[in-house]
């Protein structure tokens, strides 16, 4: 009877170190595995800083193309502004500026000759250049006015106005053809024509 | 009492006292105003206006202009004789311009009006030539 117990107990002892063992195994197969998923995890999150990284490098990249971009209109602008003061310094010292313009002109439908045409024609030609010359030297004054009805455009005015006074203006070139005379005026103006 | 030699000197200043003032006065003053306007591109209307000063005009003559002159003392008549020089004179002495455009639904409509305002001129009328020259 002892000994039957005896080999009972050991028995069930022996039944319980194999199911430990089974135990062992099987938990050291998990833990394997949760440190495949970590590692697969951790080369996954490795690619993912690389990428991201890569990406933070363009977007530095093109930052600095912007930045540049910027810079060199920055430049240009400024090249623009001192050309312009430099423009107006000439003014200043008294240099002179040369302006050329081109008028056009029509003759009247109702002319005797053609030569009285090309004159009457010629005659506007050159009030037009002097308008031109006017609107460059002194400027242009502009107004406008448009109305809208029932969200519909009525009326769309614009008017413009030049006055100045012109002289020593010169004809450089005139040509005639199909009725349409164009003159080639030039003045030249300096800043002690506007002193005066 | 006075010397021969005396009167003579006086007679010769009141000689050339009255040619120099004859010279002179052939020297005539004229008022003169100029004006055309031109309409959408066309010459529309024209105008020279020439008349004698009824004052003395004040200022020095400036840039004069030289016009062939065939023993005649009507300015009006020398000036419409040479109107096409005389008028590229008076766009060298300088006019005034006044410009109007007005643009209504897309359709423009201009009109530029350039003015030579009422200005002296002296006149020396020549046998051959006369000079003409702003006063100011």
């Amino acid at each position: 009877m002892r000994y039957s117990i005896l080999l009972a107990l050991l028995l069930s002892v022996s039944s319980l170190f194999g199911a430990d063992k089974a135990a062992n195994t099987n938990s050291i197969e998990q833990t394997n595995a949760e440190l495949a998923t970590v590692r697969a995890a951790a080369t996954q999150a490795r690619e993912e800083a690389a990428l991201a990284t890569i990406e933070a490098a363009k977007a530095k990249e093109s930052s600095r193309k912007a930045i540049d971009e910027l810079t060199q209109v920055k430049a240009q602008k400024e090249e623009e502004l001192a050309s312009m003061a430099a423009e107006e310094q000439l003014l200043k010292q008294n240099r002179s500026m040369h302006i050329s313009v081109i008028g056009q002109g029509v003759a009247p439908m109702n002319t005797a000759s053609p030569a009285q045409a090309y004159a009457l024609a010629k005659r506007a030609a050159i009030a037009d250049a002097y308008r031109a010359i006017a609107e460059k030297v002194k400027g242009v004054r502009v107004d406008g006015q448009d109305t809208v009805k029932n969200m519909m455009m009525q009326k769309s005015t614009i008017r413009t106005y030049v006055q100045a006074m012109v002289k020593n203006a010169n004809i450089v070139e005139t040509t005639f053809k199909e009725g349409l005379c164009e003159v080639e005026m030039e003045i030249v103006i300096s800043h002690s024509d506007f002193a005066q | 009492m006075r010397s021969r030699n005396g009167n003579r000197n006086l007679s010769f200043r009141l000689c050339s006292i009255i040619i120099f003032s004859s010279l002179t006065l052939t020297a005539s003053e004229h008022l003169i105003s100029y004006k055309y306007i031109v309409k959408d591109a066309t010459l529309y209307n024209e105008t020279l206006l020439i008349s004698d000063a009824m004052t003395k005009c004040d200022g020095k003559p400036q840039k004069e202009l030289i016009l062939i002159n065939n023993n005649s003392e009507n300015l009006k008549q020398l000036i419409f004789a040479n109107s096409e020089e005389f008028i590229e004179y008076v766009h060298k002495l300088g006019l005034h311009i006044e410009h109007k455009e007005t643009t209504t639904n897309l359709q423009n409509h201009s009109t530029t009006t350039l003015t030579l305002k009422t200005t002296c001129f002296k006149v020396d009328f020549n046998d051959n030539f006369a000079r003409i020259a702003p006063l100011k």
